[in-house]
């Protein structure tokens, strides 16, 4: 559902109420939400407002992740079950300013560490194309949501490809734009230097539009960019005329799935045919490979250390003990889940004064020269580009895959460069793999978010892959 | 990185406040020795005269405003979420005997 065609529904009243009775149908199949919020006080509080306002009446849904005054934010945590945000995400109050009306929180492997979704503690979500099948994750309740047609828009955040990789299963558009482009105020962090915000719908042209209303400025950030924002929904043409595309060879290489490979091929030809420049980019191997442990040792590290304020004793679910230790030990086993607890524990691993310089520190060494490689990829084309996955989205209970093989190493994990380098990337829409959707993966240079928009609009064109909705029956 | 054993990862697990089970400290210490594989992958990589890199890039975020009071989170509001708070405080256990 595009903004375009929800808007068609003159009363924002039934377009809200609508999109809300159809998230309550959809959840027994899906299980994409946490919790619902009741639209009422938003909807008068948008009555003496301008009924041109970009985002007018549309219904969203944020992450549960991200902070709104007055609503219950989990992270799809157990040990957050009835935290109540003091305060509004500096995102949510510009979707409210833009005249969005928020109904309701989604689901995300807890605090956002996962890329399947099936660690949130109200269980997994799943995918509308085959229910048997994972959405991805870790923002992929919000996915979902857009993908059934539920809502034209919603909040994600990416810290490997938290984003991108659910928006390529659910036959969605998911973009990441750079670091520091869109404040993350208020948002519940995982690894503070790779968490970007990012968002998911229905077409390249709503991305856009959707990019110019949440990126900006924002002092209560230290990360947040003073760069000007740009109209990207002008810069979204579509043009690739002359515009070269560097094809990541280490992913087609690594990727098994000749139904993938045989659609991505024709796409490098009709962008070929469109005055496009197409190239293939081999990056350094040992770097690709390395891509994935670098990450993890990351972002767990970082992730202890944002985690460790989870006391139960100013704020969450407290489990009773005899004294602060015994209810913190309690409330924390109690709260986290087992892969939680298990990335704490790698995490503070890696954090031992022994282990920082031979764990911590060469995770960080590594991922500069990553980001260097990629730099100067990008120094030779206008944007990198590669199939998002190698298959459309894994049955739920998939565990056969062997996590030291390259098609694992590299095709499935090589986007968390975006995350390394904090350049913008996004998934589109490019084929499906029998009736599970495909996306195919730009990545640009820092703050060239107009470029990549355009790029991806040309693709989307090419394809005529927009506005997919995948509708589920209650 | 070297292998470690069931009761390592379970003391850790302590140091970190939390439990463990049983076949939970086992599945870590099983993937513990898939993360030593794969940070093989990281030792081959020489990174002799690297920096180690903390944030994607250096972009200029300081700023100069007035000294004034802004965005104040109210105690009330800070402690509403608190198990228990009396008198503007958070309650805990005792810890002074």
């Amino acid at each position: 559902m595009s903004y375009q065609s929800i808007m068609k529904n003159i009363s924002i009243h039934d377009r809200v109420f609508e999109a809300l009775k159809k998230a309550h149908d959809v959840q027994p199949k899906l299980n994409a939400m946490v919790s619902f919020i009741d639209p009422t006080s938003q909807l008068e509080a948008l009555k003496p407002k301008d009924n041109t306002l970009p985002l007018y009446g549309i219904p969203v849904v944020l992450k549960d992740l991200v902070n709104m005054k007055d609503t219950i934010t989990t992270g799809s945590s157990k040990i957050l079950a009835n935290y109540v945000s003091p305060y509004d995400a500096t995102i949510v109050k510009k979707l409210k300013e833009a005249g969005a009306i928020i109904i309701g929180k989604a689901s995300c492997d807890t605090f956002g560490m996962g890329g399947t979704n099936k660690t949130a503690a109200t269980g997994p979500v799943y995918n509308p194309y085959d229910l048997s099948r994972m959405s991805g994750g870790s923002s992929g309740g919000s996915a979902v949501l857009v993908a059934s047609g539920v809502v034209p828009m919603a909040i994600g955040t990416d810290t490997g490809d938290s984003v991108r990789k659910p928006a390529a299963y659910s036959g969605i558009v998911g973009i990441k734009p750079t670091y520091g482009r869109i404040s993350r105020y208020g948002i519940i962090p995982y690894a503070s230097s790779l968490d970007h915000v990012g968002f998911f719908t229905n077409n390249v042209l709503d991305a856009a539009l959707t990019l110019e209303i949440l990126a900006g400025r924002d002092d209560l950030d230290m990360t947040s960019s003073q760069r000007p924002v740009e109209k990207y929904t002008e810069a979204c043409v579509g043009n690739v005329s002359g515009q070269r595309f560097g094809i990541i060879s280490n992913v087609t290489d690594a990727i098994q799935n000749k139904q993938t490979m045989r659609q991505f091929d024709d796409l490098c030809q009709k962008l070929k045919d469109q005055g496009a420049i197409i190239t293939k980019i081999h990056l350094n191997d040992d770097l690709m490979k390395a891509m994935l442990p670098t990450y993890y040792v990351i972002a767990n590290a970082e992730a202890t250390a944002n985690h460790s304020n989870l006391d139960s004793l100013r704020f969450g679910v407290q489990v009773e003990g005899k004294d602060n230790e015994a209810i913190m030990m309690a409330s924390r086993t109690e709260g986290f889940g087992p892969l939680l607890r298990k990335r704490f524990v790698i995490g503070s691993y890696a954090l031992f004064t022994e282990n920082q310089e031979i764990i911590f520190r060469k995770a960080q060494k590594v991922r500069r020269l990553i980001v260097e490689d990629v730099q100067k990829a990008l120094s030779s084309v206008d944007c990198l580009i590669a199939p998002a996955s190698g298959n459309g989205a894994p049955l739920i209970e998939d565990s056969q895959i062997d996590l030291l093989s390259s098609e694992y190493l590299v095709a499935e994990n090589y986007m968390a460069f975006g995350n390394f380098s904090g350049y913008p990337s996004m998934t589109v829409p490019f084929g499906f793999d029998g009736i599970l959707p495909l996306g195919v993966n730009l990545t640009c240079r820092p703050f060239e978010e107009g470029r990549m928009l355009n790029l991806a609009q040309g693709i989307e064109d090419l394809t005529g892959l927009k506005d997919l909705i995948c509708e589920v029956k209650p | 990185m070297e292998k470690q054993s069931k009761s390592y990862f379970i003391h850790l697990a302590h140091q970190l406040r939390f439990d463990l089970g049983d076949k939970e400290a086992q599945d870590i210490t099983d993937e513990f020795n898939i993360l030593i594989d794969q940070m093989d992958l990281l030792n081959k990589i020489d990174t002799q005269g690297v920096e180690p890199m903390v944030y994607p890039f250096e972009e200029p975020t300081s700023f100069m405003r007035e000294d004034v009071v802004n965005h104040v989170l109210s105690a009330l509001e800070a402690l509403k979420n608190a198990p228990s708070s009396k008198n503007g405080f958070f309650v805990t256990k005792k810890v002074v005997l």
